[in-house]
């Protein structure tokens, strides 16, 4: 019995081969985006479980108040102030430790490498344990030790054993090697993230930070840096809710009254939650986003399925007819259809997996991410899903087909195009669903387009900068660098800074109006600049002067008066009503320790998002610090950018480094191009955008597919009507608009459905956005009438090949 | 009305080449009522379908109203045949998902008519059929001679001037089958000319001359008188 249904329905497969093979791609495709869509968030959600205690670990986090004008709600990381009360107040914990990620330059012999370092607290050691190649985990006991891992290890020393080898961190404090450890696998918050540079290489004690550059270990109030974890044990049989309060106990009596303006609270994060941490904080459902559109895919590949079986299984009226007269019964007819469709499942099935072992290690190799398919974990669910999507999708054609009498199946011009409104319902979900896609496609892409427009502001392809100016020696040799680079042919401008646009960070004070007035003071964002700033960024002045080095009241010292830029935002903070009217006023900032800086305004330059992205323009201050490092408090000058224009970049680069190495020959130089920066940025939005555009075009391309076969399925079932009206003298346009009429009713419904839902979800993704692309509802709509005018296109290519045929063939008689 | 001349239509296949009509010659003229009879498989249906235009001949003069029409494209053609003919079908060949009323109406929509010339011609035709109880009816709720006056209905509806009847009683019983014919014997009476393919004798006798086809060729020709 189940061999003769096999070989029937293998050999309707053969003779269908067309739409079989229509219907298995479709399905192989919508089970490879699904499946590839659930590893894919299992994958990001279940890191950092190969540590022995992470179900007992987690991380502290801030939640920015609503006055902080932050543009992400919440840091991964705490104050470096805040461990110790956390160590006092909760003293059940079982560790606690800090992460104080700095960059040194770090030598070995005489090679120099800058290398990101994470400074830990001892109690490190304890949360995490390491596979150790060389040395234990008390490496860091040492304040001089350092763990690093293999392939660090081979960088630096080659083949050589590493342990005890010597370094030295900027050419003065020394380290040595106290354990080697394996590398770690990419599914740890340590490596994964979207922010590449930051791999677990080197680990060294806090101690041994507090070495190099005297960093205070009771931490601070000060600086809130993202991926500067404070990791908690809590003790076996606690949980989340404790420490929460607990630590929420630590907020309240702890955090100093300024900062409680800034940081709203802290929040506690089990450890396979840091991964994904960074899309939680920016408010993009990232994962949420995969795993709705994904399954969107599936429904469609289901829908297609089932449309096409549906349309297949008329071809096949006779053949049930015949069972029937021969005694078989409903139900062993149906039983006979979905063992087909499952048969038909569970091929699609086995093909994607091959197509997802092949997808994973490219995919793997393009991102450095580490998934791969636990079959034996898999199994069982994925039977599950086969037997479920078979089901499914074979459930309304076997009905339909087994439901007729044998009669009426023998007499195939009966009841031919029966379950209409079934037909209908398939046809408005596949609709909904690419139309929905089509117009989410839309947004995201003219809204990064947007966005990416907006940093045209800067000449980006045409400045590269120089990174990592602030250590001292680079800084003493500034102005004669900046002479040697301004004679080389097509160097423009140099100009030093204190930040670059996009460079992702951010520093800020608060100012005021009035001396001393807490009411009117806001948070303005400052940047470090020199005289030439302005011309190398395309910046225009609005009002004033630029600053200029021979006036010695333009340089900012701290404390002292002196005059600086604003942007008219800042102007219109301060309560002032024009940049003309601007000139000459003065304003103040807050400081504890010493006396208020004065500022007078000298020049405005418009607001620019030099933040870019998804950040909103802030009011900025432009200020000229001193360059020589003497006459100044800290190190402000970060960057030099240097403005090319006439030659190509990659020939001017050559003469850059040629008298970088002569002046500064004991630090490498970083070159960095201003579209690099921007681009390292533009990442998160180009891999969300990328995800989504793919999703969506495999859905809509598969429902352009479906729709192909139900069209197909439409014309074929209206054929007998066709010939009918075109013996009455219908023509061949009159006979396409009618079919396409027919179609268009649930499309119609469809619209309906869909839009509003493209237009909310689309609001979710621009929102994210403070410079939002206008006419949202447009592009919808438009989304909508392109997906009509094709899938008319479709249909009409069907209406047009039965208008033409000769209606006797359709009206045969006997 | 109409004229054949040497009429061939020739079936192709790759191993096999039919001839389902041989040199056909017949003449028609307005006002006839005509039955084509003959085995299975001798030509009827193809005779039938190319004087109704739904199929072209191979070879031979096809005279419609004095226009050669051998070689005139669809659209033409189906100009001419929307003008003219008006068909009916064993199977009755009614839209399903349309009532009784609208599917007479479905032979107006094509013809450039108003519609409520179009409404009041469908009452007209269905009260002379007399089917105009049923008009809101769906083909499936008749009995087969009701459908069949309705697939008349809409044959005449148009004022059609020739009317190809393919065994119109092929699927009746015997008194829905003389109710039919009575109807056909009737309209050709008020001057439409009819063309029927029948099995059945004594429903051939209703026309006025019989052709009888054999393989392809006419062999015969009976002309009966009047009454």
């Amino acid at each position: 019995m189940l061999k003769n249904y096999l070989v029937i329905a293998f050999r309707h497969i053969l003779k269908n081969r067309v739409y079989a093979s229509i219907n298995v791609l479709g399905l192989v495709v919508g089970l490879v985006v699904f499946l590839f869509g659930s590893l894919l968030v299992a994958y990001e959600e279940s890191h950092d479980t190969m540590y022995e205690k992470y179900q007992r670990t987690f991380i502290v986090t801030s939640i920015f108040s609503n006055n902080a004008s932050m543009s992400i709600k919440e840091n991964d990381g705490i104050y470096t102030a805040a461990a110790p009360f956390i160590i006092s107040d909760v003293p059940e914990l079982d560790a606690v430790a800090r992460i104080v990620g700095w960059e040194f330059l770090l030598s070995v012999e005489d090679n120099d490498y800058y290398q990101s370092i994470r400074f830990v607290d001892p109690s490190f050691m304890t949360i995490f344990d390491f596979e150790y190649i060389e040395g234990d985990s008390s490496a860091l006991d040492d304040p001089t030790g350092l763990l690093m891992t293999q392939s660090s290890a081979r960088k630096f020393f080659g083949n050589s054993p590493a342990l005890g080898r010597l370094v030295t961190l900027d050419h003065k404090t020394s380290m040595h090697v106290a354990a080697v450890v394996k590398d770690l696998p990419p599914n740890t918050h340590f490596n994964s993230s979207i922010i590449s540079s930051n791999e677990f290489q080197v680990v060294a004690p806090l101690a041994g930070l507090t070495r190099a550059n005297g960093y205070d270990i009771a931490g601070n109030w000060n600086n809130l840096s993202s991926g500067d974890y404070t990791y908690v044990l809590i003790p076996e049989g606690k949980d989340r809710s404790w420490l929460q309060s607990k630590i929420d106990g630590v907020y309240e009596s702890h955090v100093p009254e300024r900062v409680k303006e800034f940081v709203a609270a802290f929040n506690t994060r089990a450890l396979p939650e840091v991964n994904t941490l960074l899309w939680d904080s920016v408010g993009m459902p990232v994962m949420a986003s995969i795993q709705i559109l994904a399954l969107m895919v599936l429904i469609v590949a289901i829908v297609n399925y089932t449309n096409l079986a549906t349309a297949q299984s008329l071809g096949r009226a006779k053949e049930v007819g015949l069972r029937k007269t021969m005694g078989a019964g409903r139900q062993q007819l149906l039983v006979q259809f979905l063992i087909e469709s499952v048969c038909i499942v569970l091929a699609s099935m086995l093909i994607a997996f091959v197509m997802l072992e092949v997808i994973i290690p490219l995919f793997n190799m393009a991102t450095g991410k580490g998934l791969k398919i636990e079959y034996l974990t898999v199994i069982p669910w994925l039977l599950v899903t086969t037997l479920l999507v078979g089901l499914v999708a074979g459930a309304y054609p076997a009905y339909l087909i087994t439901k007729t009498t044998p009669i009426e199946a023998l007499h195939e011009s009966r009841n031919k195009g029966g379950g209409s409104l079934f037909r209908s319902i398939m046809l408005g979900v596949q609709f909904s669903i690419s139309i929905f896609m089509l117009a989410i496609v839309l947004i995201v892409y003219l809204q990064n387009k947007k966005v990416f427009d907006a940093s045209d502001i800067y000449p980006r392809s045409e400045i590269v900068t120089l990174k990592r100016l602030q250590i001292e020696t680079i800084q003493q040799t500034l102005d004669t660098l900046r002479n040697e680079l301004m004679a080389v042919p097509g160097i423009e401008n140099v100009s030093y800074s204190s930040h670059v646009p996009f460079d992702g960070s951010n520093s800020g004070r608060h100012v005021t109006p009035e001396l001393g007035n807490e009411n009117k003071k806001f948070i303005i964002r400052q940047v470090q600049v020199d005289e030439n700033f302005l011309t190398t960024y395309n910046t225009p002045l609005l009002a004033g002067r630029d600053l200029t080095s021979k006036n010695s009241s333009d340089y900012f010292v701290e404390g002292k008066t002196a005059n600086v830029m604003l942007n008219e935002l800042a102007i219109s903070k301060l309560g002032l009503p024009s940049g003309e009217a601007a000139i000459n006023q003065v304003f103040y900032d807050f400081a504890s320790s010493r006396e208020p800086s004065i500022f007078t305004v000298v020049g405005v330059f418009p607001d620019q998002n030099f933040e870019g992205f998804h950040n909103s323009v802030k009011p900025t201050i432009y200020m000229m610090p001193h360059l020589n490092a003497t006459q100044r408090r800290g190190s402000a000058i970060q960057y030099a950018s240097i403005r090319v224009k006439g030659v190509a970049m990659n020939d001017v680069l050559p003469q850059i480094e040629m008298h970088w190495k002569k002046l500064i020959p004991e630090y490498p130089i970083q070159v960095e191009f201003l579209d690099e920066t921007f681009g390292n940025t533009a990442e998160v939005y180009d891999i969300f955008s990328q995800v989504l555009g793919g999703f969506a075009f495999i859905a809509f391309t598969l429902s352009m597919i479906g729709l192909f076969g139900l069209a197909a399925f439409i014309a074929e079932s209206k054929t007998k009507e066709i010939g009918i009206r075109k013996v009455m003298g219908a023509s061949v346009y009159q006979l396409v608009r009618l079919m396409i009429w027919q179609f268009s009713q649930p499309v119609v419904w469809a619209l309906l459905v869909s839009l509003p839902l493209a237009y909310f979800a689309s609001g979710m993704y621009t929102n994210f956005f403070v410079d939002r692309i206008s006419m949202s509802w447009a592009i919808v709509i438009f989304a909508g009438v392109l997906a009509v005018a094709l899938s008319w296109c479709v249909v009409a290519i069907h209406a047009i090949k039965i208008a033409n045929t000769n209606p006797i063939g359709s009206l045969r008689y006997e | 009305m109409l004229k054949l001349h040497n009429l061939s239509k020739v079936y192709r296949t790759d191993e096999v080449e039919t001839a389902a009509l041989d040199s056909v010659n017949i003449e028609i003229a307005a006002g006839e009522f005509v039955a084509i009879m003959g085995p299975s498989g001798c030509g009827k249906s193809t005779l039938l379908n190319i004087i109704g235009m739904l199929d072209s001949p191979t070879s031979g003069q096809y005279l419609f109203a004095d226009e050669d029409i051998s070689n005139y494209s669809e659209s033409r053609l189906s100009g001419i045949r929307k003008m003219n003919i008006g068909f009916i079908f064993q199977s009755f060949n009614l839209i399903d998902e349309l009532t009784v009323a609208e599917n007479i109406e479905l032979a107006l929509l094509y013809h450039k008519i108003p519609n409520r010339e179009r409404k009041e011609r469908v009452a007209a035709v269905m009260d002379k059929t007399g089917i105009a109880h049923r008009a809101r009816h769906m083909p499936g709720q008749l009995s087969g001679g009701q459908q069949q006056r309705v697939a008349v209905a809409r044959a005449v509806v148009g004022n059609q001037k020739l009317i190809l009847a393919d065994e119109p009683t092929g699927n009746l019983d015997s008194t829905h089958g003389q109710e039919v014919m009575h109807m056909l014997q009737g309209l050709n009476e008020e001057g439409t000319t009819i063309i029927m393919v029948t099995h059945s004798p004594s429903h051939a006798d209703y026309a006025r001359r019989t052709i009888n086809l054999f393989d392809g060729h006419v062999v015969t020709e009976d002309i009966r008188a009047v009454g």
